[in-house]
Order: structure tokens, then C-alpha cells, then sequence
């Protein structure tokens, strides 16, 4: 495995705080009683055996799923339901375990949806738009254009310029990773969630994804909540890790910590839970 | 010859009627998998209650139309609220239940509010033959169906560049596509439904309008909805073109059949040769003309 990061960065601000959360699906408990902070800046694992609920932890914290128990500070507002929209309006964005892109629309017009300004601005402001964009006239055009740049900056950071056109159902799964980053990053977003990005690739295209987080979290000081089977890849790039084992923290803290630490060691290697 | 064309033009008219009710079902179906089987009956209400306006207060057709266009928006606002967030994560086949109790819901509150007897609806649009076609050519062709088709061919060109130039037209895209992602890049499913159902409300009353000028405002003009769904299986679900150009072919099929065929087979052809014109199509195309998927949805 590797070492430890050679500087131990610090961040003080919290951007995101989770308080006893629970959350169950009829019987099976997915979540139970998690607590545990993400630092404004910092890269955060989450890992875990399969089924450890990384992924029902994520959808609780953009919206998709409500706990029964336990409260989620973002940004100093707590609450403990919310809607997709509105911790998309934010600034949460996420890309997902099974890659949710809209295969029928080019590349451009995937990362484009990113820029889709929030809608809950309410109808009438939006019909009135509407006009304006049908008049193609001032304001919703200029906007369009630079939302139009915005998303080609992104196209150029993740290099994927040759496959702006191509319908994203074609390209392989790979790049489709690589497409769904560019979308979640054109939300602008102050905490990005990610769900098993480099799944399923070879190694160079998890050294492409590694670098691209690093790049993220670097050029764009995104706060970044990771979850990654690898862990060699997670111990090189995350600042902290949450372990999670049957819905519980077993584990919280540096990648030195957390690898020395026996209740990990065992969940990994599968110890039996009596 | 110049009777053909006669009952050519006769069979676009009335296919571009279905094809403004098929309308309705397809941007519905797109944005969330509902196969709305009130479409029909919102045509209905929309004319009961524009009828209904413009005798009680009296109102000049353009203020009727704009009211009622308010009426159908907060219409969309209620079944939003009502039904469709709260049945959001259930199965299709319950949302679909639960627009077939919307349809009885609708027809009998047109019903109370306005009364059963059929009302002729007159906002002005033109009468009778278009006279220089039947002056030079002989040829019958209604003023009304005319204005009919115009208003159609304006109606899907406003709605092709609302949903193909504009954002809520790339949201509603989204949404059609994966519901997930599209919540994950804030689009609002609830925004999106108000506004498609509120579209969809606005080209019922179009169609209730076209229909309730020709043959009155009454209780048949619900099933004209009966007539979308042949167009629908051939232009496909998702398609807003396929429910164009199906609606037409469907329009003339059907009078052709009426007009040629009905005394050789015998009588009511044109009740049935919709269904049997999109079954044979299906045999061969199953996800219609221009679908883009097979119809799995419902
Ligand atoms: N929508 C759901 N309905 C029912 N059970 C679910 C749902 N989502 C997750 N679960 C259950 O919650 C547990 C945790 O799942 P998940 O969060 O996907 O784990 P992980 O991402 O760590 O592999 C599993 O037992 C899973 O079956
Ligand atoms: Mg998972």
C-alpha cells in the first residue's frame, strides 16, 4: 500500500455535517446512527464492503433518500429532508455507481444540462425567458453563449474534445465516467459527490480519473466526497476516510489511522460478524 | 379526381384533430411515463369551460380563451399537487389508474359547473365553403377545418422551438431520459410536470375548441381520445413528429376507408379502421414511425 501523504493538509471550515442519521428500507437498516463531518476544500472517502450503504449515505445527502433519523448541516442550514433540486441549487452535484447520463443527447449537451439554471426560480420567471429565448433576443442569449463556454472549458480540462458530438451511448464506459464528471462539474458545485468513479476501468483510465479529482479539487477547490473500491487509490488521494461496515461507522480518520486500525483490517478481510 | 382530393383534404382535417389530441399524450407520456387517459376529457372540459365563460360573464371570445388558458394552468397546478407528487415513486399502472379517475373527476365537474346539454361554441371562426376553392375547383373544402389546420400547423411549430431551443425544452429532454440524473442536476420533476401538463391543458382547449365549433361542445369530444391512440401507436409514444404525421395518415386513411371501401364491406369502417390500419403497422414497426423506444413504459 502506499504511504501516507508526505504534508498532512488541514482545513478548519465545515461544509457539510451529518448527525445520527438512520435510515431504513422496510426491515433492512441501512444506515444506523452515522456521524461524521466533511471539511470545506478536503477529499473525503467514504469506503466499505459492498452493502455498507456509501451509496445510501450519498442519496441522503443530495436528497434522494430521507432518514427516519438524524439531522444534515449544509453550509450552516440543518435539516433533515430535502429535494434533489433544491441541494442541487446548493451546490451538491454527484455522478452516480451505474453511470445516469442521458444517452440519447451528445456529450456537449450532457455537461449542458449542468448549466441549466435552477428552476426553482418559480414558472412565471421561466415563461418569461421562454420568450425571450424564442426572440432569441439580449440577456438569454448572451447567457446561452456563456454557458456555451463554460461547459467547453470543462470539455478541454477532462480531454474529451474529439467526442463533444458523439450520442454518449456509444462511447465506452470509460469515458462515460469521464462525461457524467464534466456534467456534475459544470454545476459549479461546492461539494461534489462521487460514487465509484474509476469502476470498472483499466489502469490508465483510473490514473486519468485520479489525476481529474486531484485537478478538481486543486483548480476548483471543490470539496469532494469520494467512494472508491480501490485503496490504493483511496489512500493516495483523500485527506480523511469514513469506513463504513452494515450501516455503521467502524472507522474515521486519516488514511494512516484507518489502515492501522483492527475493526477495518477485519471488516476487509472478512472476518465474520458473530 | 377532384372528388378524391376532396375527401383527401377532408380525412388531413380531421387527422390534424387527432394529431393535436395525440399531442397532448406524448409530451405527458415523455416527461413522466404516464399515459394520460384524461387527454380527452381535458378537451372537453377546456370547451365546457370557455362555453361556459363566455355566457356567464358575458366574456368576448379572447378574454374567454385567456381565462380558461388560466383555468388549464391551475388545473395542471392541481393535479400536480394532487395526484402525481404523491404517487411519484408508485408503479406506472397506478398512475394510469389514477388519470382514468381524473378523467371521471373532470367530466363530472364540467358536468356541475357548467351543465350536460351540448353548447355550440362560436368565437368568431369562419363558416362554411372556402369560396374560391369551390368557385374555380369545385372543390368543398370547410372554412373552420382550414383554421383548424392552421392553428395546428402554428401550434407545433411554437412547441417544437419551445422544446427544442429553450431550456425547459433541454430539461424536459432530461427528464425524458433518465429521471434520476435530471433531479441530480436540479431540474425540478415538479416544475416540469405544471408546465407539460399545463401545455398539454392549453392544446386540449385548441383541440376542444376546433372540435366544439364544428360539431358543438358535448360529451363525444372525450372520445376523440379513443381516436389518439391508433395515432399513437403508429408514431410512436415519445414522438412529437410521429404524433403529427400520425394523426394525418390516420385522418385520411380513415376517410379513404369510409369513403371507398365503406359500401363494399358495409357500414361503421370508420369505427374500427384506425385500430386495424395501426395493429397491421404495429405487426412491422412496433415502436412506431419515429419512436424511439418500444412502448414499455405502460
Ligand atoms: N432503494 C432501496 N430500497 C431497498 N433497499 C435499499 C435501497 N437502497 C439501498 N438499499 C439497501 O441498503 C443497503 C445499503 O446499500 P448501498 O447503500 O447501496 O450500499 P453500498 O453502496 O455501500 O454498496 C443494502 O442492503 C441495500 O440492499
Ligand atoms: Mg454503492
Amino acid at each position: 500500500m502506499s504511504p501516507e501523504p508526505v504534508q498532512t493538509r488541514i482545513f478548519e471550515e465545515e461544509i457539510l455535517s451529518v448527525s445520527d442519521v438512520s435510515l431504513s428500507f422496510g426491515g433492512v437498516k441501512a444506515i444506523q446512527n452515522v456521524s461524521f463531518d466533511i471539511k470545506r476544500g478536503e477529499i473525503r472517502a467514504i469506503i466499505g464492503p459492498n452493502g455498507a450503504g456509501k451509496t445510501s449515505m450519498l442519496n441522503v445527502i443530495n436528497g434522494f433518500y430521507h432518514p427516519q433519523e438524524g439531522l444534515i448541516r449544509f453550509k450552516g442550514k440543518a435539516r433533515r429532508r430535502m429535494r434533489p433540486s433544491i441541494a442541487a441549487a446548493q451546490g451538491i452535484a454527484r455522478t452516480f455507481q451505474n453511470v445516469a447520463l442521458f444517452k440519447g443527447m451528445s456529450t456537449l449537451d450532457n455537461i449542458m444540462t449542468g448549466r441549466l439554471p435552477r428552476l426553482e426560480k418559480g414558472i412565471f420567471g421561466e415563461i418569461v425567458n421562454v420568450f425571450l429565448q424564442a426572440a432569441y433576443l439580449g440577456p438569454a442569449r448572451r447567457s446561452e453563449l456563456e454557458q456555451r463556454k463554460y461547459v467547453e472549458e470543462i470539455i478541454d480540462f477532462l480531454e474529451i474534445q474529439h467526442i463533444r458530438r458523439t450520442p454518449v451511448g456509444r462511447l465506452p464506459y470509460g469515458l462515460q465516467k469521464r462525461v457524467e464528471l464534466g456534467r456534475a462539474l459544470a454545476m459549479e458545485p461546492e461539494l461534489l459527490l462521487l460514487d465509484e468513479p474509476m469502476a470498472g476501468m483499466n489502469l490508465e483510465e483510473k490514473e486519468d480519473m485520479s489525476r481529474f479529482i486531484i485537478d478538481v479539487n486543486d483548480q476548483y477547490g471543490t470539496t469532494i466526497a469520494l467512494i472508491e473500491h480501490d485503496i490504493s487509490v483511496v489512500m493516495d488521494l483523500s485527506d480523511r476516510i469514513i469506513v463504513l461496515d452494515y450501516g455503521r461507522k467502524i472507522a474515521d480518520g486519516t488514511p494512516g489511522e484507518v489502515q492501522s486500525n483492527q475493526a477495518v483490517m477485519d471488516a476487509y478481510l472478512g472476518v465474520p460478524h458473530e | 379526381m377532384m372528388f378524391f382530393l376532396e375527401v383527401t383534404i377532408s380525412g388531413l382535417m380531421a387527422g390534424v384533430m387527432y394529431s393535436l389530441v395525440a399531442l397532448g399524450f406524448v409530451l405527458i407520456f415523455k416527461a413522466s411515463g404516464v399515459f394520460n387517459f384524461a387527454q380527452g376529457v381535458m378537451a372537453l372540459f377546456a370547451g365546457l369551460t370557455l362555453v361556459g365563460l363566455m355566457e356567464k360573464f358575458g366574456l368576448p371570445p379572447w378574454a374567454g380563451i385567456m381565462a380558461t388558458i388560466a383555468v388549464m394552468i391551475l388545473l395542471a397546478w392541481l393535479i400536480e399537487f394532487l395526484i402525481l407528487r404523491r404517487l411519484v415513486n408508485q408503479e406506472h399502472i397506478i398512475l394510469f389508474m389514477a388519470t382514468i379517475g381524473l378523467a371521471y373527476v373532470l367530466e363530472g365537474l364540467g358536468d356541475v359547473m357548467w351543465g350536460s346539454d351540448v353548447k355550440l361554441l362560436d368565437i368568431g371562426l369562419p363558416q362554411g365553403a372556402v369560396d374560391w376553392l369551390l368557385d374555380d375547383y369545385n372543390l368543398y373544402v370547410e372554412k373552420l377545418e382550414v383554421a383548424a389546420a392552421v392553428t395546428a400547423v402554428i401550434m407545433v411549430i411554437v412547441l417544437a422551438i419551445f422544446f427544442q431551443k429553450t431550456r425547459i425544452g433541454r430539461a424536459l429532454r432530461a427528464v425524458a431520459d433518465d429521471h434520476q440524473a435530471a433531479l441530480s442536476v436540479g431540474i425540478s420533476l415538479r416544475t416540469i410536470w405544471v408546465i407539460v401538463w399545463s401545455v398539454s391543458g392549453i392544446v386540449a382547449l385548441v383541440a376542444g375548441i376546433m372540435w366544439g365549433s364544428k360539431s358543438g361542445v358535448q360529451f363525444s369530444l372525450s372520445l376523440i381520445a379513443l381516436k389518439a391512440l391508433p395515432v399513437l401507436m403508429l408514431g410512436g409514444f415519445t414522438s412529437i413528429p410521429g404524433a403529427i404525421i400520425g394523426g394525418l395518415i390516420i385522418g385520411m386513411g380513415e376517410k379513404w376507408a369510409e369513403i371507398y371501401m365503406g359500401p363494399i364491406i358495409g357500414g361503421a369502417i370508420e369505427n374500427w379502421f384506425a385500430y386495424m390500419l395501426a395493429l397491421v403497422f404495429l405487426l412491422f414497426r412496433p415502436q412506431g414511425l419515429f419512436g424511439e423506444k418500444i412502448i414499455e413504459r405502460i
